[in-house]
This record gives C-alpha cells, structure tokens and sequence, in this order.
C-alpha cells in the first residue's frame, strides 16, 4: 500500500463530515483508492460510510471539477476538495457560467505534486510493491528490496510544470501552503517544435495524431470542454468525421485545443488521461504562449473576473498576420 | 469546368484558394473589383460570411480538407467594423488560430488574414493574384487533405 498520509486524511475527513452531516452539503467530492494502490479515482461520498473511504495521498491526480457538472444536476450542494489545478478548474467553470458559486463549497488542498507511476517503476527497474515517502524522497519497495529517488523527480508532467499548488479559490484552507511555484521548463517543447520546419513540424504531428482513437477521453477530462453539444457530435453540420485518418485527426485536435485558447488552465488532464500518449499539453501550450506573447500575459483561472483574452480586445491590437 | 479543379498531379495544375469575404466590405471590394473590370486569378473561389468575425477554425480546416490550396479571411479594417467590434475580436482570434495551424506544420502562407474595403477595389485584385501568385509557387497542399477527397472535372 502507498502511505497515506493519516493525519492530513483525519483532519479533511473531521472537516466534511460536520458539513456532510449537517446538511451543509448534499455531496462531497473527494478521492478513493482505485483498483490498485498507485490509482485513486473520484469518491461521491453521500454518507459517513462513504467517508471512510476518503484518501489523500501522492495518487489524487484527478480533476474533480469537471464532476460537479453531473453531481449539480442531482444535488442542491456539493462540496468539492480542491487542490490548485481543481480550483483553477472551478474558476474556468465559473466563467463558463456552467456552476452556481453558491452551491458548491470548497475545501482547499495545497498540492504537494502527483507522482507518475511510469516514472516510478522505471526508477525502481522491476515490478513496485509500494512507496514510501519522507521529507522530498521516496523509497521504492519492490520484491528485490528498497531504493530511494528524489520526489521531484518523479512527478507527473502536468505536476512538474505547475505553477500554482496552492487553490486560488476556497471557502475554506485544510492544510497549510506550498506556495507558488516556478516552471522554466513550461514552454521548452513548445519552444523546440517551433525551431523546426513546417514540414518536421507536420510529419511529427501527423505520426503523434495516427494514435488518436478519437475516444474523447481527452476532452470528457478537460474543464474548459464544458459545452452541452460538442462539435465533434454534431450532425448537421457534420464537422468531424469517423474515418482514421490524418485529416480528421487534425481537424479534432486542432479545434479541441483551440476551443481552450485563452481558457486552458494547462492542468493537463486531457494528457494524462490519454490512452496512447498523445502530448496535448503541447497544443494548449502553444496557445498560451502565443496569446500570452501577443495579447499581454494572462493565466486562465486564477481570477474569474477577469476577461479571457479572445472575449476581450484593444483597438491597438497586433496580430499574427500582415495588417498593410 | 476551370482548371483549378484539375488533378493535382497534372502538369497544368492550378491552385484552389478560398477566400472568406465580409460581406460588408471585401465581398463590396470584391464586387468593385468587378465593376471596375480590373482582373484577379480565377483560382480564388470567394464566399461571403457575414462578418469576419463569423469564421470558424472549422471553416478553415474543411476548407483544407475538402481540397483548398490555400485560404484567405478577409475583412473590414480594424475600426470599420458593420458589427462595430467584429474584426477586433477576430484579429485576436485568427491570430492565435494562424499560429497553430503554422505550429501544426502547414506553411504560414497558405492561410491568411487581410483587411480589405468596399472602395479597395483595386487591393481585392491585387491581394488574391498576390495569394495565387505564393501559392503558386509553394506547390500543392497535401496536409490536412481529407484522403478520400477527389478532383472533380
């Protein structure tokens, strides 16, 4: 079994159970472990039992934000246990006009990063038992016997580049902040992938996309994918069409990415949750890097307030094309 | 039938460019261009929209799949909007859209922007020989074409 980290998982367990027993909230979105120890999956927990099952430890990658669409359909409130990408999620949502602030709660969790079991079994070299952690290491226990790798090291990509642990919106703090963090490697494939020829850019896409399944997996995970009628299920216009083939491989991820310009809150679950390992986060970077770069710097979800960028203008504008 | 239409693979071949017109001013600009009986290549296959800021990404994408050598938005310029501020969002718009399209390794001149009026009769004729005149010399567009598209004579 990983390590649970007891206390903290007491301490947000005695938090919700007053409100979940009290009536403050109908629904607690939380996490539980999965089918295996280095997997946890959402928790829809309506009663004390079900809190029980409540877990916090280095596996709760999950964006829970993108749930409460569901849940609020069900539910008069839900509580909802943020960390800094659900909470900027929730913001995006927000925005959206697609959840009530007033029915939802939220608890706050600084985030002290997810960790990749690919990564960790890579490090361990043969099949893990389970982990352990202690102040920024990890102990690897396999059947061979116990090494330990730095917890940095091992985190999920989304998690390595994060810049914000700590939730920008809450009703209430659980655990005490990380504190921001900085990400200098954000945009380096970005970076490098424009440094090629169209053409190395083109065959390096079209081989990326051959794998795509189109199982939408991607945008069922993706905060900023909240419309009701998505473009690809549309029938009349037909916009995408089923047949494999690169052209309706870039038609998806070309328009999927584009419809979070200015909105992606690069948390990455649309990547993480792809089957075959599609780099998403690279579209979407590409996104925010460009808007960033022309249109002045803005991080989606931080402030709700605030406009997107492609919502918004200035007569003064640049643009990415000649204007003679 | 003209010979844009042709096999790409034909000696003779001739681009296909098309060319998503505001119908308050290039559409006018268009159509001025033709009163005025200047010449522009019949390559540019022109569609009028509403106003530029009506173009979709998916718009541009078909346009690709369904055999477009190039395409070409055109609009007010900036501050002449019909709509007021359509062409101001969609500067932004087209901006980020043209970057990932280039990101997706399509080449920068294949898809453009231009700001053109109704009195720029002369401008209409002058940007589509100019987008014909690139394309032109770029070569055929193979990317994002739809495999089962074919070349109707």
């Amino acid at each position: 079994m990983a390590e649970h980290n007891l206390e903290q998982v007491d301490k947000i367990r005695e938090a919700v159970k007053q409100d979940l027993l009290g009536g403050r909230i109908d629904l607690l979105l939380g996490w539980e472990k999965g089918h295996y120890w280095w997997q946890s999956r959402p928790l829809f927990a309506r009663c004390e039992e079900d809190l029980d099952k409540l877990a916090w430890d280095s596996f709760c990658a999950v964006n829970l934000s993108r749930y409460l669409l569901e849940e609020l359909k069900e539910h008069g409130k839900v509580g909802l246990l943020v960390k800094g990408c659900d909470a900027r999620a929730f913001n995006r949502l927000l925005q959206d006009n697609m959840v009530p602030r007033d029915r939802v709660v939220l608890y706050g969790l600084p985030c002290p990063g997810m960790l990749d079991y690919d990564r960790l079994t890579e490090e361990a070299g043969r099949a893990l038992l389970s982990i352990t952690e202690q102040n920024g290491q990890i102990v690897l226990i396999t059947a061979e016997g116990e090494t330990t790798a730095d917890r940095d090291q091992m985190l999920l990509d989304k998690c390595r580049d994060c810049l914000y642990p700590d939730p920008v919106v809450y009703d209430q703090m659980l655990l005490s902040p990380q504190g921001d963090k900085e990400a200098p490697e954000r945009f380096k494939k970005v970076e490098e992938l424009e440094a090629l020829s169209a053409q190395e850019r083109f065959v390096y896409w079209e081989k990326e996309l051959s794998r795509c399944l189109r199982c939408y997996a991607c945008r069922q995970a993706c905060p900023f994918c909240s419309c009701r009628e998505c473009f690809v299920e549309q029938e009349n216009p037909r916009w995408q069409g089923r047949a494999y083939q690169p052209s309706e491989n870039f038609m998806f991820h070309l328009i999927r990415a584009y419809h979070g310009a200015g909105r992606c809150i690069d948390c990455g679950e649309c990547e993480r949750s792809c089957p075959v390992d599609i780099p998403l986060q690279e579209l979407n970077r590409k996104l925010i890097k460009d808007i960033n770069e022309l249109y002045g710097d803005y991080e989606a979800g931080l402030d709700a307030e605030l406009d997107p960028p492609l919502l918004t203008y200035r007569p003064d504008d640049p643009a990415a094309f000649s204007e003679k | 039938m003209s010979t844009a239409l042709k096999d790409d693979t034909a000696a003779g071949w001739e681009p296909l460019i098309v060319a998503f017109c505001c119908n308050w001013c290039s559409y006018a600009g268009g159509d001025l261009a033709g009163t005025s009986r200047m010449s522009y290549p019949a390559n540019v296959k022109v569609i009028r929209v509403p106003c530029s800021s009506r173009m979709s990404p998916m718009f541009i994408l078909r346009a690709f799949q369904r055999g477009a050598d190039g395409v070409l938005v055109a609009g007010c310029h900036p501050g002449d909007c019909h709509y007021s501020t359509g062409n101001y969002h969609v500067r932004r718009r087209l901006s980020a859209f043209k970057r990932l399209v280039e990101f997706s390794g399509v080449e920068p001149e294949r898809f453009e922007v231009r700001w053109i009026s109704s009195s720029e009769g002369d401008k209409f004729a002058e940007e589509m020989a100019d987008m014909t005149g690139k394309i032109k010399a770029l070569g055929p567009n193979g990317k994002m074409r739809d495999a089962r598209w074919q070349n109707i004579t």
